[in-house]
């Protein structure tokens, strides 16, 4: 009975309104009719689906391991230094940066007239035997996704060295270094005491790096628009235009999918670490 | 009623909770925790109430005895005192006799405009204002003081006039004193927008009392309680012991909620009924939202006249003064020279049986003025009234879409929908807005309405009205033939602004201080020619397009530097651009032409059209008169661009396919299409609504023969001078060229589509030579592509 009221928060605010756009996914909107799957069939027959659906992969993929990685690699290093506790707290400093500023930084930086091309061009300038540099539109070029992965990595990096550092103080000493007094080297540490032991972790981190990728599209809406370049045009511009378009039927089997989509990495990847 | 009976009837209808015993044990309080939320999930009671409750305020309009007030001082005796600009001291007694008091002297008195008023309530007046020329002292004082350029008046309750020189005292410092107020006792306080002065009026002199965050607005006095009101803030000031008092959180509260509107105060006496003691005071409190009552030193403030069903909630009218009247009736002087009475009125129900919602995405003054006659004559019905992007709050008009769709979504459909600046054919096409052939039909069979107009409405595939708009904007050009006679379409434009360039080198040639400017005039005559049958944007149009805007732009820049535009916009921005340079500069005593020689905007209105300048466009400041004999040397004529005889639909009406009430929805339609409408909102003074599409209105509108002839008022450049220029009523050739331009025009331009917003946006870039416009028409199919993909 204790679990009631909890149960009942999920029930009414999450699992009744997915029922709900669920069954509108198989609805026509504006007249409610019953359509069986069709609405499943126009998102993957729509071509900003394939677009969007494309670019959020690709997103993801060089998102995610580089985010991991680079976490990772930081919080090794960080582990057994003095200063460690200062150094993540600076690293967190980007996750307490209001998207605004953020979004206003990236402007000053690869704005055509920004400070990266500025730099560019002046160093193409002074060192004659370099071509010539002609400033670059980032956001409006094939450069787009770069600069959203660069400011993804930016903003997360802080916060995944601070879940590394917590997964490794969780590991047992003895144990490491029991290993070093029968010679073990730190490749060999790390690949079977290290890592094996941090194999929930990468679940745990790997799930909100992945979160993390959905969640970055409030800054890419912010510095590029509804319709970005085509690079970074994500799921979430889709579904966020076609909720102003009104395709609300279409938008809630978009919704169903990414869910079972998601459902899936999520079991899978629990499934491989297990 | 009395109003002591009108609060007790109020107050008996409240109910109070009781608290029950503390029974039953943590598995009842769940069960209970889950009926409620299945309530509140699935509705609960929903029964028809067995009784309707009477009673509620409503209001009458009071004639005022004359134009042109904008002060009202209400008296304690019932009666109240009118004042303002080139306007008699008017004294309106309880009785309604009225008595004027003309001041002859005003017109030697080196008066040009008064600004900031007080009243006593025997008579006294004290004002400031603008002299038309400074004397040398008081050139010099304002050279050195900077922003205080008002000079002030005191005028005794006999008539004695003194001029106030407040200077040399605690105001020296302080910019102009915007209002003024007579205490009780006789004693005169002003307030600055920084603070609350006490003058003596016959010495000049000032002393400040306390600082104020804004300007004060009202003043009141509560005993010996002076309550001065800014816009966040109310602070009390003790009068007898000369010094500030605590703050009140409870005023605050209101103040702070009430921030976009004015809050007029009034103080009366609470009954011996009310209060065991009696004669405790009461603070009314009239806002848009209400009539509120506060019993002085109390934790709460009651409303007792709801705004949305009472005149207090008119937007286009904010409440300046408040008078409590005899019987539970109050008085309200409005901005805008308007008046009402609040009256209890027992027969009306207190909460109307239906409702009729309307919305719009930004607020519509025209829309909200039918809504208050649609409820005058349906006292059963309440017009909610309700806007996206409304002053109280931040949200841009992608969140406010998206609140729209929400609502929609949950089936919460507003009766009626205004359409402006809304994607309106997605709308339809989504089966949100109700076809309107069938309602339009009677109109079209009596030829009310400008039916080309009607027809330029059609869309989707069915080819079927969905939304049809009140009024609509004609675009235009105006300048010296040479340069504008030949106009056929925009390469004529480029043309003739080439000619005028060679012959003026310096200068702008267009009134576009931005490169948006530019757009707000050309996009409107091209944008329904650019979008080809499969929906694709046509490149070959708009690189066209973009190859005339970069052109004109050209012209335009190549004669001010980039500072001196940075300079025009930041003047623009700034909205401080010296109207001495605007006016006359080019054309001296021809006709003013602001600081362009090519004149492009959109016809608002027919009688500045007509009688001024033929028309005083949007992008044309202070567009006033043309002598008659310069019709030689000037042409005007509608301005087209790709798209043929384009016009602006403002306020266009559509009505939901969902509807909870399909009929008042239709009765609400009828009413905004109305001859009494279109021509009410115009006689009222609200000129730049565009053209009616009613063809009776228009003529109507247009017919001058019963009225005098007119001046206007304008300024010289190189001397404060107020010269005079006649006005010429249009004569019928004119009129009817104006009938044959609406005849003709039958291409709706839609504010709000992507292509729009990605042409401008794209645009920008092509105009600073970022991109040429080939490469521009290929950025914008690029990016409509995904948008289309969608």
């Amino acid at each position: 009975m204790f679990l009631l009221p909890g149960l009942s928060g999920v029930m009414i605010f999450y699992l009744l309104p997915f029922l709900e756009v669920v069954r509108r996914s198989f609805l026509k909107s504006g007249n409610n009719a019953f359509v069986g799957t069709d609405n499943y069939r126009a998102v993957f027959a729509n071509g900003a689906f394939v677009l969007a659906a494309r670019n959020t992969l690709l997103y993801m993929a060089a998102g995610v391991p580089l985010l991991m990685g680079i976490s990772l690699f930081l919080s090794l290093l960080l582990r057994n230094l003095v200063l460690r506790r200062r150094l993540v707290s600076a690293m967190l400093l980007p996750m307490a940066v209001p998207a605004a500023v953020m979004v206003l930084t990236m402007q000053i930086l690869i704005d055509r007239q920004g400070v990266i091309n500025g730099i560019l061009t002046y160093v193409s300038e002074k060192i004659t035997a370099l071509p010539d540099f002609t400033a670059i539109d980032y956001l409006n070029t094939g450069w787009a996704l770069v600069v959203v992965v660069c400011s993804f990595l930016w903003k997360n990096t802080g916060y995944m060295v601070i879940l590394w550092l917590a997964g490794l103080a969780a590991l047992p000493k003895e144990v490491e270094e029991a290993a070093q007094v029968d010679g073990a080297n730190r490749w060999q540490s790390w690949h079977y005491i290290i890592r094996p032991g941090l194999s929930g972790s990468f679940f745990t981190i790997g799930m909100l790096s992945v979160l993390q990728i959905f969640k970055s599209y409030r800054e890419v809406w912010m510095v590029a628009g509804s319709y970005p370049q085509e690079r970074i045009y994500f799921l979430q511009h889709l579904l966020q235009n076609w909720y102003l378009k009104l395709e609300f039927d279409r938008m809630a089997a978009l919704t169903v999918i990414l869910s079972l989509v998601l459902l899936v990495v999520c079991l899978l990847l629990q499934k491989r670490l297990e | 009623m009395r109003l002591d009976r009108i609060f007790q009837q109020k107050s008996g209808n409240k109910t109070r909770n009781k608290t029950g015993n503390k029974t039953g044990g943590f598995g009842y309080a769940a069960l209970m925790l889950l009926c409620a939320m299945c309530a509140a999930l699935f509705g609960c009671g929903g029964g028809e109430e067995a009784e309707i409750s009477m009673g509620r305020y409503a209001d009458r309009e009071v004639k005022l005895p004359g134009a042109g007030y904008e002060y009202m001082h209400p008296c304690a005796d019932g009666g109240y005192y009118l004042f303002g600009n080139d306007v008699d001291l008017t004294h309106v007694a309880a009785d309604g006799k009225v008595s004027r008091e003309k001041w002859g002297w005003e017109k030697n008195a080196n008066i040009h405009v008064k600004f900031s008023y007080g009243v006593s309530d025997d008579g006294a007046v004290i004002f400031g204002y603008t002299p038309m020329f400074y004397s040398d002292e008081e050139y010099e004082a304002y050279a050195t003081e900077g922003d205080n350029r008002y000079l002030y008046y005191y005028v005794s309750e006999d008539g004695d006039r003194q001029p106030l020189d407040l200077r040399g005292t605690d105001y020296k410092k302080a910019t102009n004193l915007e209002r003024f107020a007579f205490a009780p006792d006789g004693r005169v306080y002003a307030a600055s927008n920084s603070c609350v002065y006490r003058i003596n009026v016959e010495s000049g002199e000032t002393e400040s009392l306390f600082a104020t965050g804004e300007q004060v607005r009202e003043f009141a006095f509560v005993g010996d309680t002076m309550l001065a009101v800014d816009k966040e803030k109310a602070y009390l000031y003790d009068m007898a012991g000369e010094k500030p008092l605590s703050d009140n959180t409870v005023l605050n509260e209101f103040v702070t909620s009430h921030q976009n509107g004015r809050i007029a105060l009034a103080v009366g006496e609470q009954t011996a009924e009310e209060t065991q003691e009696g004669g405790s005071e009461v603070l009314y409190l009239a806002c848009r939202t209400g009539l509120y009552r506060y019993v002085w030193g109390g934790s709460v403030i009651e409303q007792i006249a709801d705004g949305q069903m009472t005149a207090l909630g008119d937007s286009q009218y904010n409440p300046y003064a408040l008078q409590i009247l005899p019987d539970g009736e109050f008085r309200v002087y409005f901005s805008g020279n308007y008046m009402a009475e609040l009256y209890y009125d027992e027969t009306l129900p207190m909460k109307p049986s239906k409702e009729l919602a309307v919305y719009s995405l930004r607020e519509n003054g025209r829309v909200r003025y039918a809504g208050r006659l649609f409820q005058k004559e349906h006292p059963d019905v309440l017009v909610r009234y309700e806007t996206g992007m409304d002053g109280d709050n931040a949200v841009n008009r992608e969140d406010a879409l998206k609140n729209l769709n929400t609502r929609i979504l949950a089936g919460e459909v507003p009766d009626v929908i205004i359409l402006d600046d809304m994607d309106m054919e997605r709308y339809a096409d989504k089966g949100v807005l109700r076809e309107l052939d069938a309602l339009l039909a009677p109109y079209e069979e009596e030829g009310v309405l400008y039916q080309s107009i009607v027809e330029g409405m059609r869309m989707t595939e069915e080819e079927k009205i969905y939304g049809v708009p009140m009024t609509v904007e004609l675009p235009l050009y105006y300048g010296e033939k040479k340069y504008v006679g030949d106009m056929q379409g925009l390469d004529e434009l480029a043309a003739g602004a080439e000619f005028a360039r060679a012959e003026h080198p310096e200068g702008p040639l267009i009134d576009t201080p931005y490169q948006s400017n530019l757009f707000d005039l050309m996009i409107p005559l091209c944008l329904p020619a650019w979008t080809k049958e499969d929906g694709s944007p046509d490149t070959e149009s708009l690189t066209a397009f973009y190859r005339t805007a970069k052109r004109l732009w050209e012209l335009d820049s190549a004669g001010m530097s980039g500072e001196q535009r940075r300079k025009w916009q930041q003047d623009v921005a700034d909205e401080e651009a010296d109207l001495s340079n605007i006016m006359f500069t080019q054309y001296e005593d021809i006709y003013n032409i602001g600081e362009t020689w090519i004149a492009l905007g959109y016809m608002k209105n027919a009688w500045y059209g007509m009688t001024n300048l033929h028309t005083r466009m949007e992008n044309y400041r202070n567009g006033y008169s043309i002598y008659k004999e310069l019709e030689d040397e000037v042409a005007y004529g509608r301005l087209t661009g790709q798209a043929g005889n384009v016009y602006r639909a403002r306020t266009i009406v559509g009505l939901c396919e969902q509807a909870k009430e399909p009929e008042l929805g239709e009765m609400f339609m009828e009413l905004l299409l109305s001859d009494t409408m279109m021509q009410k909102w115009w006689l009222e003074g609200h000129f730049d609504g565009g053209l009616p599409i009613r063809k009776d209105s228009l003529v109507s509108l247009l017919d001058f023969n019963n009225r005098a002839f007119a001046e206007v008022k304008g300024w010289t450049k190189q001397e404060i001078e107020v010269v005079y220029k006649e006005m010429f009523w249009p004569t019928e050739e004119e009129r009817q060229w104006l009938f044959d331009r609406m005849e003709e025009s039958d291409h709706c331009y839609r504010k709000g589509t992507f292509l729009e917003e990605t042409v401008r946006e794209v645009g920008v870039r092509v105009l600073d030579g970022e991109l040429t416009p080939e490469e521009g028409a290929r950025e914008v199919e690029r990016k409509t592509a995904i948008a289309m993909e969608e």
